[in-house]
C-alpha cells in the first residue's frame, strides 16, 4: 500500500545508473557479506600464503555463533507466533547459565571428575537448566503477556522490558555484580584435532555437538508433529486456528516452553564454553541474538540460525583483526547494511505482518 | 573532625578495600582516636555499585560531594582506583579537602611525565593548588619495575593489553615506551572491552605476533581473570605479567573467581607492597598487630591503608592548634619530610608523590600471591 504513495522513479535516469541500481539490489547484500572474508582472504594469501587464519576465524565464528543461534531461535519462535519481542529472553538465558553453574557443585562436578562423570553431569545439568528456563519462560508468558494479548502492542512490550529488568536484578542479587569465573570442566580450550591447519578445541565441539541436534529436533518437531502443526497454524492465523479446534493458549505456552528450553541449553554451553557467567550477559547476548534473528528474517527459524552464525563470524573476524573495541560497531554496521539491502532479513519473514 | 574513606567495598577489589579500612583503623587507634584534642571520626564510604561490580563514576562523585557537604571533614582517604580519583579529586580540590590515596599509581594524577595524558594533571586541580598525595610509588616507577621483571625473564616480544582506564592506559604507555630502551620489542598495545564474554580472538591475534611475554595493564575488576585465562590458553608459551591492579586474592585464588592454578605458575605481578621482613620493625609489628586484631592475613594494601591514615594524622598533629583546618593540614601533608613510617622513611613532594620507589615482584602459589623479590629503581 505504502509503495503506491512513493513517486515513481524519474524516467530520465540514465541507463548506467539504472543498471547499477539493479545490480546493487540483486547482489548488494552478497557483496556486503563477502567483503570481510574476501578482503582478509586475499590479505592472508599474500602474507601467509594460505587461508588458515581465515579458517580459524570461521571455525571460531561457528562455535560462538551456535550459542547466539540457540538464543535467537527463542526470539524468532515467539515473534513468529504472537509478534512480540520477548525482551526477557536474554535474561532467561542468563538464568540458565546461573542455574548450570550452581548445579555443577550440587551434582559434584569438579576438575577432577572423570570424563564419564563430566559427560553425565553435564547432561543432567543441561536438562535441569532447560527445564528451569522453559518453565520460567512459560510463567513469564502467563503472568506478563497473556493478560495483555488484546491490549495495544506497546503494553506487552513494556511488560517484557520489565520482566527483563526483574530477571537481571535477580541475577545481580544472586551472584553479585562481578563476573563469576566458572570451573573449566571440559578444558574448553584443549586441542582436540587439527583439520587443514585449523585447530578445533573442546569448547567448539561442545557448542556444535549440542546445538546441531537441538536445532534439528526443534525443526523436526515443528515440521512433523501435531503440536508443531498447531504452532504453525496459530502463527498464520490465531482466529482461524481457534475455529479449527486448536487450543491457542496452550500452543503459545508451548512456544515459550521451547524457546526457554533452548535458552537453558545455551546458558549451559555459554557457561562451560566461556568459563564465565555474569548477570549482565543476558542483556548483551539478547541484543546480539535479537540482531541475529532480525538479520535472518524474524519469525524464520533457519534465518535465526543463519543470522547467529553470521554474527558469530563477524565478531570473531573483527576481534581478531580489526580490534576488540570495534566489534560492536562492526556488528551493528552490518545489521544496518543488511537491513538497508534486505529489510525483510536474509531469508525473509514468515509472519502475518509480512503477509 | 571527620576523615572519610572512599573505596570499592563490592566487586573484585573488596578484599583490599577492607584491608585499607582496617589498616587505617589501626592507625587511628594508635593515636587513641584523637589528634591535638580533636576527636577524629573515621567514616567508610563505598565507591562501587553492585551492578558495576567495581568503582562507579557516579558513586565516586557522590561520595566526594558528601565529604564536601560535611563541615567537619578534614581529610579524605581514597580512592582505591586511579580512574576513580580522577573523578573525586576535582570536587574535593574545589573544597580544599586534602586527599590521600593508599593505592593510586597513575602518573597523570600528580605530574606530567611518561604515561600522563594531555591536560593532566592540571585538569584535576581546578583551584590550581595541590590537595592530593599518595603513599605508593607512581606508575613511571611501577612500569619500569615491570619492564625490569620482563627483561630479567628474557622477554623479547611484549604484547600489552590495557583496560583504557586512567590507570591501565597510563601504565601501558609507560611500559610501551620503557621496554624498547631495555632492548625488548613491544609488538602490540590494545584496549579491550571488559564487557565482552571472551578474549579468544584477541588471544590468537596476540599469538600471531610472536609474543613471548604478555602484560595485562588492567584492574582485575575489568574481567581481568577472564582476559588472563584466555591469553594463557591462546598463547601457550607466553609468560604473563600484571601490575598492582591484579594484585588481589580475587585474581590469585580460583575459589574466589581468580585464574586457575594451571596458569597461575606463568603469572608474575608487581605491587608496591613488600614481604614482611623487608619492612622496618614498625612495619613488621603493624602486620602482626593486624593479624591479631582482625584474625586474618593482611592483604597487600593493609599496610598502605595504615600509612595513608598515619600520614593524615601526622600532618594534623603538625598543624597543631589548626588540626581542624583543611588548608593547614593540606600544607602539612605536602611538607612531609623524612617521615619515619611503617614503610620506611619517606617524604612527600610538592606534587604529592612519595619518595619511596621499591616495588615487589610476586608469583602465585596455591591461590595466593607469594613475594618473590624487590625490584629497586634504577634511577627513576
Amino acid at each position: 500500500m505504502e509503495a503506491a504513495s512513493v513517486p515513481r522513479q524519474s524516467p530520465r535516469q540514465s541507463g548506467a545508473a539504472m543498471a547499477i541500481r539493479k545490480f546493487l539490489s540483486c547482489y548488494g547484500l552478497i557483496l556486503v557479506l563477502l567483503v570481510l572474508p574476501v578482503v582478509y582472504g586475499i590479505h592472508d594469501l599474500s602474507t601467509d600464503g594460505n587461508l588458515i587464519r581465515l579458517g580459524q576465524n570461521f571455525k571460531d565464528g561457528i562455535s560462538n555463533g551456535a550459542i547466539w543461534a540457540l538464543i535467537a531461535l527463542g526470539y524468532t519462535l515467539v515473534y513468529g507466533i504472537i509478534e512480540l519481542i520477548n525482551f526477557a529472553h536474554g535474561d532467561v538465558f542468563m538464568i540458565g547459565s546461573f542455574v548450570s553453574v550452581s548445579l555443577f557443585s550440587t551434582v559434584g562436578l569438579t576438575l577432577t571428575t572423570g570424563p564419564l562423570g563430566i559427560v553425565l553431569g553435564l547432561v543432567v545439568t543441561m536438562l535441569l537448566a532447560m527445564v528451569v528456563c522453559g518453565s520460567l519462560n512459560v510463567m513469564i508468558e502467563r503472568v506478563a503477556y497473556r493478560p495483555l494479548r488484546s491490549a495495544p502492542k506497546l503494553a506487552p512490550l513494556i511488560t517484557a522490558v520489565g520482566m527483563s529488568f526483574i530477571l537481571q536484578n535477580v541475577g545481580l542479587l544472586w551472584k553479585g555484580g562481578s563476573h563469576q569465573s566458572v570451573t573449566d570442566l571440559v578444558h574448553s580450550q584443549q586441542h582436540v584435532f587439527t583439520f587443514l591447519g585449523i585447530t578445533v578445541v573442546r569448547g567448539d565441539l561442545l557448542a556444535v555437538l549440542i546445538t546441531v541436534p537441538l536445532v534439528f529436533l526443534l525443526t523436526t518437531f515443528i515440521a512433523r508433529s501435531r503440536l508443531g502443526k498447531a504452532m504453525r497454524a496459530t502463527a498464520q492465523d490465531p482466529e482461524a486456528a481457534r475455529l479449527m479446534g486448536i487450543n491457542v493458549d496452550t500452543t503459545i505456552s508451548l512456544t515459550f516452553l521451547l524457546g526457554g528450553l533452548l535458552a537453558g541449553a545455551a546458558g549451559l554451553i555459554y557457561a562451560v564454553y566461556q568459563t564465565d557467567a555474569w548477570f549482565f550477559q543476558g542483556f548483551q547476548a539478547g541484543l546480539i541474538a535479537f540482531t541475529a534473528a532480525v538479520m535472518g528474517g524474524i519469525g524464520n527459524l533457519r534465518g535465526a540460525v543463519l543470522g547467529g552464525l553470521i554474527i558469530g563470524f563477524i565478531q570473531q573476524i573483527s576481534d581478531n583483526r580489526i580490534g576488540a573495541t570495534w566489534t560492536p560497531v562492526v556488528v551493528f554496521a552490518y545489521l544496518v547494511l543488511i537491513m538497508v539491502f534486505r529489510p525483510q532479513g536474509l531469508i525473509g519473514e514468515e509472519t502475518r505482518e509480512a503477509g | 573532625m571527620t576523615i572519610y574513606s572512599s573505596l570499592p567495598l563490592q566487586g573484585a577489589s573488596r578484599g583490599n578495600s577492607e584491608a585499607v579500612n582496617n589498616g587505617a583503623k589501626l592507625a587511628l587507634k594508635a593515636v587513641g582516636g584523637k589528634v591535638g584534642g580533636y576527636t577524629v571520626t573515621f567514616k567508610n564510604l563505598d565507591d562501587s555499585t553492585a551492578s558495576a561490580g567495581k568503582w562507579d563514576p557516579g558513586q565516586v562523585q557522590s561520595n566526594a560531594r558528601k565529604a564536601v557537604q560535611d563541615k567537619s571533614t578534614v581529610a579524605y582517604l581514597g580512592e582505591f582506583n586511579s580512574g576513580a580519583t580522577a573523578n573525586s579529586l576535582p570536587i574535593l580540590n574545589e573544597a580544599g579537602i586534602p586527599q590521600v590515596s593508599p593505592s593510586n599509581t597513575a602518573q597523570g594524577l600528580t605530574a606530567k611525565g611518561l604515561g600522563s595524558a594531555p591536560g593532566e594533571p592540571d585538569k584535576y586541580y581546578p583551584t590550581q593548588k595541590r590537595t592530593y598525595a599518595r603513599v605508593v610509588p607512581r606508575d613511571a616507577i611501577q612500569g619500569s619495575a615491570d619492564v625490569q621483571a620482563m627483561k630479567d625473564d628474557g622477554c623479547k616480544n611484549i604484547y600489552i593489553v590495557n583496560d583504557k582506564e586512567v590507570y591501565g592506559q597510563g601504565l601501558a604507555t609507560v611500559v610501551e615506551q620503557t621496554a624498547p630502551k631495555q632492548g625488548m620489542k613491544v609488538v602490540g598495545n590494545d584496549g579491550y572491552d571488559p564487557k565482552a564474554s571472551n578474549y579468544r580472538s584477541l588471544a590468537s591475534k596476540i599469538a600471531g605476533k610472536g609474543t613471548d611475554c604478555f602484560f595485562g595493564s588492567i584492574i582485575v575488576d575489568n574481567n581481568g581473570s577472564q582476559l588472563f585465562k584466555d591469553v594463557a590458553s591462546g598463547v601457550p608459551n607466553a609468560k604473563l605479567y600484571g601490575p598492582d591492579g591484579v594484585a588481589e586474592d580475587t585474581f590469585a585464588d580460583p575459589k574466589q573467581g581468580g585464574i586457575p592454578a594451571s596458569i597461575a605458575s606463568r603469572v608474575k605481578v608487581t605491587v608496591a607492597t613488600l614481604s614482611q621482613d623487608k619492612y622496618p620493625p614498625a612495619g613488621q609489628k603493624l602486620l602482626k598487630d593486624y593479624q591479631t586484631e582482625f584474625k586474618k592475613k593482611p592483604e597487600t594494601y593493609a599496610i598502605y591503608g595504615y600509612e595513608a591514615m598515619s600520614l593524615i594524622l601526622d600532618s594534623m598533629k603538625r598543624a597543631g592548634a589548626k588540626a581542624n583546618d583543611r588548608k593547614t593540614v593540606n600544607d602539612q601533608i605536602h611538607q612531609t619530610k623524612d617521615k619515619q613510617s611503617v614503610l620506611g622513611t619517606y617524604s612527600i613532594d610538592q606534587n604529592g608523590d612519595t619518595s619511596l620507589t621499591d616495588y615487589g615482584l610476586y608469583t602465585i602459589k596455591g591461590g595466593a600471591l607469594v613475594f618473590d623479590k624487590v625490584i629497586k629503581q634504577a634511577g627513576a
